[in-house]
């Protein structure tokens, strides 16, 4: 195929939509993208794409693109809206959010975003330019997104690790430094199809071509599942019993690290107290796993060295979810895999370079201490607990929604929310969402294409640009990169230099420090000696220095983890603690402990013999990433309709045929969902993937793109969040039941 | 004179569907005349991805198989096509001819392997082309097999011994098959790994039944044919399994642990089979 040039790149949000990381190679002909293709030279992919960044012309070309702003001119969710100048749009916006500013205070808006993506830095910029402590991901069930996982590891080793798959080194597996897990722990994740958290999904199949073993943790079985050396089938929800098990087995049979423990954690006694409660018997009893195959997994992960534990959201989504994840973290440690080669390595943004603030001690080094303690005082569930309050930034999202409704303890009247689908996407209890949403004053949504939530709420719509068309950079966690714009579409602008714009309206002392998006780049690069065009001279992207505080490996032996410069590692007794110091600082147990999912066969057993399902959420696809892709007929093929898998023990009785469409139901409502009969989901459990709208239908109320018919959060209800505040959402653990649709009104409706 | 081909592991494909991506990326809306005609924006599935679960309960396989025109060396596609419509070139490829087989809408269905795709708006019967334009041009592979992340979709020319395809075959190329061989028109497309029945279980001592087992001797025997018998032992998890075996075929599988009666079972690989426990008495 024919191009002028081809720019190399970094994907990471609009396009493939993920937490990105590949380098991709963007083939241009008459300032447009024709071919895009996986940069070979890159370490991070190694010249490896995914459908969806093969689907990248079809995405910047759709014909529904929001190519320039518009602003409603009906009433709400009659999709009337009109061009208008990015000049308006703006004055608009700074207009009104300047009015309720000065009447209610900036905590009466809410800046929303989405998942893990090029998003968080921006926005968090404009929040705190405007003032407002609340940054939320609205409708997100108990924060339960990677949050609860990295409070869970900050407490107990003072920084977050990762499986260690040589990703912070250019030479990758051939590094004379690197060792291979010889056993992986894939625990709640199928990462090829979503590439979650930073990880690029092939890297475990990078692995086992070399000799790796796994283990599998998930009630579905996956690809991964069906090549491990050992699956367990769990019943979801209940993770934190299954860890706290394969500590007891690892504690009893004398198969922890002892040098390690010894040396650099606290707490071991405690913990062994705690782990004898969590008998293999008990925790058979409470995950539907055979007991011995809970000790033998136990053996087989302990007994390997080095060894690795990946694992995904479903994590979080557990009750307390951040104790869950401490859990699986002391496993780790109590191996002594922590930041060895093979094993758990710690990671660090690349440099030290913040482009999205993952923990408190960046927040501080970009806003100050003070400034951050000040947004305290008024962001929404920093009151309520002390672990959000003391661990990152964000609002808590149940108790958003409720003051969104209530207006207490002060109102809420407007939302920032960029590229983040609310209503079709991650927010629990869609309807209450929705009602909450329809109460505000003002909306402004910052997105690619019109969805449910643009559709319901809109007052302006500004268009952002993807991956291809913007100027950005990228430190989570290995290279430090940069993202070259290769064309432009449209009016589209990207989300830095919109919230950029913004915020030197609402704070003009930024005025004199960014001119351009590339000033505040540089400024952000600094740490690191470079700069965006220095870096895109260099070749896009570079790897942590070899002894530096962001490459492994054993940093903890050579001070490189501690503000003090001593070794250890960055928590309050610098040492690993079983027993968390922060946690009963917070008023949480310092131990961690299992509790019964909120709804289940065990605490509420009457719900559950009305609703004898769980439904599992969320299950990826290599085509979509969360709600997104639906309108890409490419992609839409492989995957085309909203389905729920079924086990055909279940089916059976129930007369469902394959294909069929079925109804899902409980107290909170009811979806439609075409059925799958698969022997792969656990007969107790139905599999529902999440993020269905769909773009074919209508976008007005009350259709809003058949979210009522297709949406599993419908079922799925707010306020289950851990007594953390993070972690929690039920997601993985509602009850339902399926039936067949009845004639008549399901059928029609 | 090049011969190509592709090699497919079916072990590594995780169905991520880049393959097709890369296919419709390739040809929606590019004429590559005289191999190929634009794809139509849907509909067609030059590669498809069918996937498989097989085995049951706690022993399950989910594998995908890529699958495409197997460019056969019969080509029973051009037994309905007018002359000339339908060649195999002499480097392997199979083309319909996108001006030739115009209207012929039976070429769809004389390909046994449903790989032919009928494109309406052109009146034109289309297939996998393996990218014989890029081929034609130098190139050295095609689209899918480059956008291949795990090494499941190998092209190259099979006569070139260092080609990517040849290279695979020559390790591996004892294990090679043919898809759906039943169908018996010299596919040339060569599949490694594909999904065979395999029977697993567990075995168990009636006096410890809670315990994983390891080490119990387990052999499974060919039933009329004795010779055939492998042997395993069970592993860290007490768990034992047989792969690849014969469609339909009787089997054997004895366990055997010392201090314990023997226990045979017969069973029948009509599919995967997981057979359960097979517990073992003391003696």
């Amino acid at each position: 195929m024919g191009h002028d040039k081809i720019v190399t790149s970094t994907a990471w949000s609009p396009g493939p939509g993920c937490h990105g990381g590949c380098g991709v190679k963007l083939f241009v002909q008459d300032d447009k993208v024709v071919r895009v293709e996986g940069d070979e030279q890159h370490p991070f992919s190694n010249g490896r794409a995914c459908p969806r960044l093969l689907a990248m012309t079809q995405y910047m070309y759709h014909p529904d693109r929001i190519t320039y702003p518009l602003k409603r001119v009906g009433e709400r969710g009659t999709g009337k809206f009109e061009r208008i100048t990015w000049d308006e749009a703006l004055d608009a916006i700074e207009e009104k959010l300047g009015r309720i500013r000065d009447e209610h205070g900036p905590e009466a808006v809410l800046f929303c975003q989405g998942t893990g993506r090029d998003i968080g830095g921006p926005i968090s910029f404009l929040a705190y330019s405007y003032g407002s402590p609340n940054w939320v991901q609205l409708g997100l069930g108990g924060h339960s997104c990677y949050t609860p996982r990295l409070g869970a590891m900050m407490a107990t080793q003072g920084d977050y690790a990762v499986l260690d798959a040589a990703q912070f080194s250019e030479l990758r597996y051939d590094d004379p430094e690197y060792e291979l897990p010889k056993v992986i722990v894939i625990w709640g994740q199928n990462p090829m199809p979503g590439c979650p958290d930073g990880f690029f999904g092939h890297w475990i199949v990078d692995c086992m071509k070399r000799g790796s073993k796994l283990i599998v943790i998930d009630p579905r079985w996956t690809w991964f599942a069906s090549r491990a050396e050992q699956f367990l089938q769990i019943r979801p929800g209940t993770d934190g019993a299954l860890a706290l098990g394969l500590i007891h087995v690892i504690i009893k049979e004398h198969l922890y690290d002892k040098a390690f423990v010894e040396a650099w954690t606290e707490g071991f006694d405690e913990l062994k107290a705690r782990a004898a409660e969590y008998t293999p018997e008990r925790v058979a009893e409470i995950t539907w796993l055979p007991q011995d195959a809970i000790i033998a997994a136990a053996r087989l992960y302990a007994g390997a060295k080095p060894a690795a534990i990946h694992w995904g959201v479903p994590i979080d989504m557990n009750p307390e979810g951040s104790t869950v994840a401490q859990a699986i973290s002391h496993l780790w440690c109590l191996t002594g895999n922590l930041d060895v080669p093979g094993g758990n390595i710690i990671a660090r943004p690349s440099h030290g370079v913040t482009t999205y603030p993952f923990s408190t001690q960046e927040m501080h080094e970009l806003y100050g201490e003070e400034f951050v303690k000040r947004l305290n005082e008024k962001r929404i569930g920093a009151n309520e607990y002390a672990m959000v309050r003391n661990f990152r930034g964000w609002a808590q999202p149940d108790l958003t929604v409720q003051q969104m409704l209530s207006g207490e303890p002060y109102p809420i009247k407007a939302c920032w929310i960029q590229t983040s689908n609310i209503l079709g996407g991650q927010a629990v209890d869609v309807r209450l969402h929705h009602e909450a949403l329809k109460k505000m004053e003002f909306v402004v949504v910052a997105d690619l294409f019109h969805n449910p939530t643009s559709m319901a709420v809109a007052d302006i719509i500004l268009p952002v640009a993807s991956f291809a068309e913007k100027e950005s950079f990228r430190s989570w966690w290995a290279p430090l990169q940069v993202i070259a714009p290769a064309v432009q579409v449209g009016e589209c602008r990207s989300d830095w230099e919109i919230n950029l714009e913004l915020a030197k309206r609402f704070n003009p002392e930024l005025k004199k420090r960014y001119e351009t998006v590339k000033d505040l780049i540089n400024d952000r690069m600094k740490v690191a000696g470079t700069s965006y065009d220095e870096l895109k001279q260099a070749g896009g992207w570079v790897m942590p220095e070899r002894g530096s505080a962001s490459r492994p490996y054993r940093r903890y032996e050579k001070g490189l983890l501690r503000p003090d410069g001593k070794p250890g590692f960055r928590t309050p007794s610098g040492k690993v603690e079983f027993y968390s110091r922060s946690y009963a600082e917070w008023g949480l147990d310092p131990l961690p402990y299992f509790s019964e999912p909120p709804a289940s066969e065990v605490r509420t057993p009457e719900q559950y013999e009305k609703y004898p399902l769980i439904m599992v959420t969320g299950r990826r696809s290599s085509v979509y990433f969360h709600s997104e892709h639906r309108m890409i007929p490419w992609l839409r093929e492989c995957d085309p309709d909203p389905i729920v898998e079924i086990h055909p023990s279940v089916a059976k009785p129930l007369g469902i045929e394959n294909g069929e469409w079925v109804c899902i139901e409980n107290d909170q409502g009811r979806i439609k969902r075409k059925a799958v009969v698969t022997p792969i989901v656990h007969p107790k459990v139905v599999s529902v993937p999440h993020g269905w709208w769909l773009p074919e239908q209508a976008g007005q109320e009350p259709k809003l793109f058949g979210i009522w018919d297709v949406n599993c959060n419908v079922l799925t209800p707010t306020g289950t969040q851990s007594k953390s505040g993070y972690g929690g959402g039920a997601y993985k653990t509602t009850l339902v039941k399926v039936a067949k649709l009845r004639e008549g009104r399901d059928r029609n409706g | 004179m090049a011969k190509y081909g592709f090699v497919i592991d079916v072990e590594k494909c995780t169905g991520c569907h880049s393959c097709f991506l890369a296919c419709k990326d390739e040809f929606i809306g590019n004429d590559y005349l005289p191999t190929a005609a634009a794809q139509p924006d849907k509909g067609h599935t030059w590669i498809k991805l069918n996937e498989v679960e097989h085995g049951a309960g706690t022993k399950l396989k989910v594998d995908y198989i890529p699958h495409m025109c197997q460019h056969c060396e019969d080509t029973p596609c051009a037994a309905p096509a007018p002359a000339g419509a339908v060649y195999r070139r002499a480097d392997g490829i199979v083309i319909i001819d996108p001006e030739k087989a115009k209207g012929c809408k039976s070429i769809v269905n004389a390909c046994p392997y449903r790989a032919v795709y009928w494109n309406e708006a052109a009146q034109l019967p289309q297939k996998c082309t393996m990218c014989a334009h890029m081929l034609d041009n130098g190139e050295k592979t095609t689209r899918c097999a480059e956008a291949c992340p795990t090494g499941a979709l190998v092209f190259g020319d099979l006569a070139d011994e260092t080609s990517p395809a040849a290279k695979l075959l020559a390790q591996k190329g004892a294990k090679a098959e043919v898809f759906k061989p039943e169908l018996g028109v010299a596919a040339t497309t060569r599949y490694i790994s594909l999904p065979k029945p395999f029977i697993a279980g567990e075995v168990l001592l009636a006096d410890k039944p809670g315990e994983c087992l390891k080490g119990a001797k387990v052999t499974l025997t060919a039933k009329d044919e004795a010779a055939c018998q492998v042997e395993t032992k069970t592993d860290f998890f007490g768990d034992f399994e047989f792969k690849n075996l014969a469609v339909n075929k009787n089997y054997v599988v004895k366990a055997e642990y010392e201090g314990y009666y023997a226990k045979e079972m017969t069973v029948r690989t009509y599919a995967s089979l997981n057979i359960g426990a097979l517990m073992l008495e003391p003696r």
